[in-house]
């Protein structure tokens, strides 16, 4: 008797062990392990010109990358916080746009209608994104200078927070206003 | 009129395009593919694999799985680095290690703790009666029994 009790009891504490991990989580919410990590190098062409871009250019220097497809709806109504940002914030802190799983026709043909301010990156075989972990679009990461990955935000921006996560990748930018 | 609109979109090319389309592998490689694949968890997808999902996201991961099948990587080489990036999460099967053996081994422990359990109930009430025959079984040489049975026999 006392050792089925004991099974029963390691039974139950092992459950409760199980529901205490998954409890509190959203099941959907996909880990991202690259947090606090060095961003992965990247070698890339800008879109407008196709010249090459590498990540070794941003080297010491604090950075934005805006994941996006000219198919994404919500792309499209993040595109105006984007650009608010590189506006307001351009001069500490670079901003790229980097096209997913897209076509360089369809997104010029997506950034002709309307005003873009930062460069955007042409991604072929979204090999960057999945260095990066990606999960869809629109994904914006925040680097640091020392090359560290210091958030990355699932889905769209707004200003408010924007702002403050540059703040995070670039302290002396407290003034800006969203 | 839905049939207007799709068609307008696709004339457009207003939809997820597919740029990633790469030099196709041999059967065998493009076997191996989608046998990874499908045990890569598709991220924006409900319990579906990256081979068995449509999405854009599925689309480019398996598409790199397929280059770096192309590059000669090893099954294991290749879900690593998935893992490295989404943790085991991103594995329909989890590993068996560490405290991944609770989910293994859980079903079955719990199977076999049921089975003892009914067998132990089932075969309790006899075990029981077992138990309890000699008690009832008096002794001879009880005083009591001795004196009734004096009584009842005369």
């Amino acid at each position: 008797m006392r050792t089925w009790l004991s099974v029963t009891g390691l039974g139950c504490l092992v459950l409760m062990v199980v529901l205490y991990k998954g409890f509190g989580k959203d099941p959907h919410e996909v880990p991202f392990l690259l947090q606090g990590k060095p961003a992965p190098a990247f070698q890339v062409t800008d879109l407008m010109t196709g010249a090459p871009f590498t990540s070794e250019q941003l080297r010491g220097q604090p950075y934005v990358l805006n994941f996006w497809a000219s198919w994404c709806e919500p792309c499209e109504s993040e595109h105006p916080t984007i650009e608010w940002g590189a506006r307001a914030f351009g001069d500490r802190v670079h901003f790229f746009g980097v096209l997913y799983g897209d076509t360089a026709e369809n997104a010029k043909k997506n950034l002709a209608q309307r005003s873009v301010s930062f460069p955007q990156l042409m991604d072929p075989h979204s090999r960057m994104a999945l260095d990066f972990a990606t999960t869809g679009v629109p994904e914006t990461y925040f680097v640091d200078a020392s090359g560290v990955i210091v958030h990355k935000y699932v889905g769209p921006l707004d200003r408010r927070t924007l702002a403050y996560l540059v703040q995070q990748i670039a302290p002396s930018t407290a003034e800006a206003r969203p | 009129m839905i049939a207007l609109a799709l068609a307008t979109a696709l004339l457009l090319g207003d939809y997820a395009p597919q740029p990633m389309a790469s030099d196709t592998l041999s059967p065998e490689q493009e076997a191996r593919v989608q046998h990874i694949g499908a045990q890569i968890r598709c991220p924006i997808c409900q319990g579906l694999s990256i081979a068995a999902s449509g999405s854009a996201p599925a689309r480019v991961e398996l598409e790199r799985v397929r280059e770096m099948v192309r590059e000669g990587k090893t099954d294991q080489e290749i879900k690593d680095f998935f893992v490295a990036r989404y943790g085991d999460w991103v594995l329909l099967s989890p590993r068996a290690e560490g405290a991944n053996w609770i989910v293994w081994l859980g079903p079955a422990l719990l199977l076999l703790i049921g089975g003892i359990t009914i067998a132990r109930t089932l075969r309790g009430p006899k075990a029981a009666t077992a138990a309890a025959a000699p008690a009832t079984a008096a002794p001879a040489d009880d005083e009591f029994l001795r004196r009734v049975r004096e009584e009842v026999d005369g």
